[in-house]
């Protein structure tokens, strides 16, 4: 589904993507874990076409689309949940949920109560406006959002941020629910144990390269991981 | 004359300056640029039109020349001059602003020369409202400007543009991961301010028919003011910054003196941004974290 093939990408001088290479398969959740400044976020900006490799080429779904615009790049499926959740805040639950539909044309009422129903949260609250919202109800309007286009592989960056952790374990369980409904998806996270949990796979970043790949399962079990990521 | 003529030329000129100030705020609250360049704008749509009369062309065709032009001089800006600098520090994008003035003046007076032309009356009579005179160019800008702001609301409210317009003035990178184009949308902003501008141009000169090179510049800058004390980015605020603009001039040439009017303005735009910084209707920036 996706294949990011050696990318390095600059913020002017600083080299913040070093050779990067990874890929994702249809309908696996895989996760990129790393410490702050590791390089997550750059990695899946530059995959959603907001940031631009020197090198190398992502390809999605069979297209090559390191030079495609951003706007593009939704078209063909491929949703990007940014950090910090980044929904407008000024404009309603609905009109957010009605911008996330901005490239659909048809089915956008089918989209909207296919979203209202995985998120009852968000109709009962469709009025509000969004910047009212709690931290919990915004991660699920970024992520009902994102929904809106039916994508079929979607990125999340850091969705357990600062959510009470009952909160947590039910974005990390809708986002189960949307991988077995056959969306693929593309998880960022610090809280790597959180990741791990519900990844198929899992690639961990340091300072821009990625220095260990493997199963979740076996990454859970590595020693150097444990005692990096997981607190002993 | 009264309190409501006063009252009346203060929405006349009000109206043109809430014009030209959606202009600013359009392109403020959609690339954070002041766009000095707007005023010289105004002044490239008054010569395209009084050429255009000049000619012998009928006012509609010359009003339709002048938008044109006008559409197209600001997108065409906006891609040379201010798209390559995007992404750059905000003082060059600024002082690029700046330049363009200069350089749109300085042109239009090496063609045109500095002497200012007659603009021809194209609206004329007047009718009587009880024992009160109201000349046509009077009703013709409020009405014309009115129109266009309403246009312009429902435009900006209901169509795919105008949602987009919106999205990338709150936040640009998540319009575009909405599959919004940036670039398009920005073009369409400018194309949307000039063109108001364009129809700005020729609605003051139909009351004050002098066109020469720097005509936009004092203009430009009290309906930049307009913008500011309505709340700098926000489209209702250009329209209530311009009309109070307008009425507080109207009001102290009426009964003060004219020679207060430009004084009385500034005066209006430090008091109101010392109580209220985000202007009449402006929005409280949300800083991000
Ligand atoms: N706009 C920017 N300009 C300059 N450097 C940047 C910019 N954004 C990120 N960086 C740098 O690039 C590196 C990678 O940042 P990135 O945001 O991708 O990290 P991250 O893994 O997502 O971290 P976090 O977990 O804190 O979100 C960091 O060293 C950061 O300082
Ligand atoms: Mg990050």
């Amino acid at each position: 589904m996706l294949n990011v093939t050696d990318i390095n990408v600059y913020y002017g001088s600083i080299h913040a993507l070093h050779d990067m290479t990874f890929h994702v398969n249809d309908g696996e959740i895989v996760s990129l874990i790393g410490a702050n400044g590791a390089g997550k976020s750059t990695t899946l900006k530059t995959i959603s076409g907001l940031l631009r490799s020197r090198t190398g080429d992502i390809e999605f779904d069979g297209h090559s689309i390191s030079r495609t615009e951003p706007d593009v790049i939704v078209r063909q499926g491929l949703t990007h949940v940014p950090e910090g959740r980044r929904i407008f805040l000024s404009m309603t639950v609905e009109e957010n949920l009605d911008m996330g539909a901005f490239t659909v044309r048809e089915g956008k009422k089918q989209a909207l109560d296919d979203v209202y129903d995985r998120f009852p949260r968000l109709a009962e609250r469709r009025s509000q406006i969004a910047g009212t919202l709690s931290g919990g109800e915004q991660q699920m309007l970024a992520m009902g959002r994102a929904l809106m286009i039916r994508p079929k592989m979607m990125m999340l960056d850091e969705p357990s941020m600062g959510l009470a952790p009952i909160l947590v374990s039910q974005i990390m369980d809708i986002i189960v629910e949307l991988n077995k409904a056959g969306t693929t998806i593309l998880l960022v996270e610090q809280n790597a144990r959180l990741a791990l949990k519900i990844s198929h796979r899992s690639y961990v970043i340091e300072s821009g390269r990625i220095v260990l790949s493997d199963t979740a399962e076996n990454l859970l079990n590595n020693d150097q991981v444990k005692k990096a990521y997981l607190g002993g | 004359m009264n309190l409501i003529n006063h009252l009346i030329n203060g929405i006349h000129v009000g109206s043109i300056y809430a014009l030209v100030a959606l202009g600013y705020n359009m392109v403020y609250g959609i690339v954070k640029l002041i766009n000095f360049a707007h005023g010289d704008i105004i002044m490239a749509g008054a010569y395209v039109a009084f050429f255009a009369l000049d000619a012998g062309l009928p006012t509609v065709v010359a009003v339709a020349a002048s938008v044109v032009f006008c559409v197209l001089l600001g997108v065409v800006i906006e891609k040379v001059a201010y798209r390559p600098l995007r992404k750059s520090a905000k003082i060059s994008l600024l002082i690029t602003a700046i330049g363009i003035s200069l350089l749109l003046e300085n042109v239009a007076q090496k063609l045109f020369s500095a002497t200012p032309r007659l603009f021809p009356k194209i609206i004329s009579g007047g009718f009587y409202l009880g024992d009160r005179q109201i000349s046509m160019t009077t009703i013709v800008t409020i009405v014309v400007s009115a129109v266009l702001m309403a246009l312009l609301t429902v435009f900006v409210k209901t169509t795919n543009a105008g949602k987009a317009m919106r999205a990338v003035s709150e936040d640009t990178e998540a319009a575009q991961l909405m599959g919004i184009n940036v670039d398009n949308t920005i073009s369409m902003t400018f194309a949307i301010g000039s063109g108001l501008a364009a129809i700005a141009a020729v609605l003051y000169c139909c009351s004050y028919p002098q066109v020469y090179p720097t005509m936009g510049a004092l203009f430009g800058i009290k309906a930049f003011i307009a913008a500011v004390l309505g709340g700098i980015g926000s489209i209702p605020g250009a329209v209530v910054g311009g009309l109070t603009i307008g009425i507080a001039e109207a009001l102290t040439k009426g009964y003060l003196s004219s020679t207060w009017a430009d004084a009385i303005v500034f005066s209006l735009l430090i008091v109101t941004l010392l109580l209220k910084p985000s202007g009449i209707l402006g929005r409280k920036v949300v800083e991000k974290v």
